[in-house]
């Protein structure tokens, strides 16, 4: 999907990334540990590609958080990370010795935080960027088979729906985690996205 | 305000009475709003809070955690969580404990969100505060209880050795070690000598004591932490240790049987001697042994039918 120029995804990709750098520092300050967040790729897809092309191969169950943000235009962020890798982030987090198991309820409430410091950098960092102001909602925190994701993504209105799906490395305390976090917009919402975009790179160009 | 005719009270009574702490700031962090629970865990009345800085307020107190959160909630319109998790006890509120005891410092759980002014210009913070101390509370004894029980599901109630449960999960675990190591494993079955006449002569209450005081004495011959023993079945044990010669398994084995025997507990109906003895089945795998490792069970097994077979108290090594 041809939606951006490359030098368009590039502008966004740092715009990311420029967010991610933002939660790493906050992570850092929480946990007392070097944390580094970087956003690698990032792609545009209509909403039935989101099976294929982020969700296969995983036979497991994600542990998502989403925020909806409104403003110039407007989104549901989703956090994705394999349920066993939110588990090994929160725990590092909380540098506690319980085992996986004796974490149920503390995990939510953590991973729901982890979320909202990624969601939140992300949106101040769009919001600072493109110079747009943006309200969005607390986050959410469950647990969901890539099946139920999928067909969240395909039920929640028409056909012309996008998804913005970046790539995210996370490196905590030795460990190493991949996730993915995935903007889900309306193609009126997208535009005004592309505009923003376009707009920005007037003004440094 | 309108509602307080129609509905007999008033949402500054329910601010005031709600379960948590309600604090709105405005843009410039002076406080608009302070309520009741707030006067009481913090010690600060709503007098000395409204139209204070909350930094200045609580004198350098707040963490970089909370203060990062008002700044997205005031400069970006996002709302911030702050887990009891990751955070404990970001602001200085106190709950009371026991009398007497001093107050303790309350876990929190925080959730900082965005409010509009009418005309949508005009952004405050709304900060609610939860008390998050019983369930911190309730999340340490559900450790703790997993731990014992976990404990419990590996131990033998009547002995307090390990259970065969215990052994059968390490007993794979052993066999994996010895291939990849190249190391041998030895397996030693035990089985008490006449114990079924034992228990009918003396009462199950003896038999009982008798069990413990085995089970005491093969813990004893152990010498490695890697040893296991454990009670394999109602009067059988089992153990399990690694890297020793054929020859030096044979010497434990007689070594186990020698230590029951020292026990020198009577047994009136025994055939086989005055006091209580046991079998021993005893097999142990080399690595240059063509054979698989797993029949060990089962070798082991075999050898204790054979000592059973020809007369008990004795040792026969599966060759």
């Amino acid at each position: 999907m041809n939606v951006f120029s490359d030098i368009e995804i590039d502008a966004l990709t740092e715009v990311f990334n420029v967010g991610a750098g933002r939660a790493a520092l906050t992570l850092s300050e929480i946990i007392g540990e070097e944390v580094m967040l970087s956003v690698p790729s990032l792609k545009v897809l209509s909403s039935a590609e989101i099976f294929p092309s982020v969700l296969t191969g995983k036979d497991g169950k994600f542990a998502t958080v989403s925020q909806v943000f409104s403003g110039p235009f407007t989104a549901e962020a989703v956090l994705l990370f394999t349920e066993n890798y939110a588990l090994e982030i929160v725990r590092d987090m909380m540098g506690s010795q319980m085992s996986i198991d004796d974490l149920a309820e503390f995990e939510q409430e953590a991973m729901s935080e982890l979320g909202n410091i990624i969601l939140n950098a992300s949106l101040s960092a769009m919001a600072d960027m493109f110079d747009i102001s943006l309200n969005s909602s607390l986050p959410s925190y469950s647990i969901s088979s890539p099946q139920d994701i999928a067909d969240r993504f395909v039920d929640n209105g028409s056909d012309d729906n996008y998804v913005l799906v970046l790539h995210i490395d996370l490196v905590l305390e030795k460990h190493h985690t991949e996730g993915h976090l995935i903007f889900l917009l309306s193609s009126t919402s997208l535009s005004k996205l592309v505009a923003h975009v376009q707009q920005y790179l007037s003004n440094i160009l | 305000m309108s509602s307080n005719v129609t509905l007999g009270f008033s949402t500054e009574q329910v601010v005031n009475s709600i379960n948590l702490g309600l604090i709105v700031v405005g843009e410039d962090l002076g406080i608009l709003l302070w309520n009741d629970w707030m006067s009481r865990h913090s010690g600060i009345s709503r007098e000395q809070a409204l139209q204070q800085n909350i930094v200045t307020l609580f004198g350098g107190q707040l963490t970089p955690g909370f203060l990062r959160g008002l700044n997205n909630v005031i400069s970006y319109g996002s709302p911030s969580l702050l887990s009891s998790a990751l955070h404990r006890s970001p602001l200085p509120l106190y709950v009371a404990q026991e009398l007497s005891q001093t107050p303790a410092r309350m876990h929190q759980s925080i959730t900082m969100t965005p409010l509009l002014s009418a005309e949508g210009g005009v952004r405050t913070c709304l900060i609610q505060i939860s008390d998050s101390s019983n369930s911190v509370r309730r999340e340490k004894m559900l450790i703790s209880h997993s731990d014992a029980f976990k404990r419990e599901a590996i131990t033998d109630g009547l002995t307090g050795i390990y259970n065969r449960r215990f052994f059968d999960e390490s007993y794979i675990q052993a066999v994996r070690h010895s291939k990849r190591h190249r190391s041998n494993l030895s397996l030693f079955m035990i089985d008490i000598d006449y114990f079924k006449p034992y228990n009918d002569h003396y009462g199950h209450q003896q038999g009982d004591k008798t069990l413990k005081l085995v089970a005491n004495a093969l813990f004893a011959q152990m010498r490695r932490p890697s040893d296991i023993c454990a009670r394999y079945g109602g009067e059988e044990f089992i153990m399990l240790l690694a890297d020793l010669s054929e020859e030096q398994a044979v010497n434990f084995a007689q070594r186990l049987c020698a230590s029951i025997a020292d026990l020198a507990i009577p047994h009136a109906t025994s055939p086989t001697a005055d006091h209580l003895t046991v079998s021993v089945g005893v097999q142990t795998w080399t690595p240059d042994q063509t054979s698989e490792i797993l029949p060990l069970l089962n070798g082991a097994d075999e050898a204790l039918y054979r000592a059973k077979s020809l007369g008990r108290n004795q040792v026969v090594v599966k060759s």
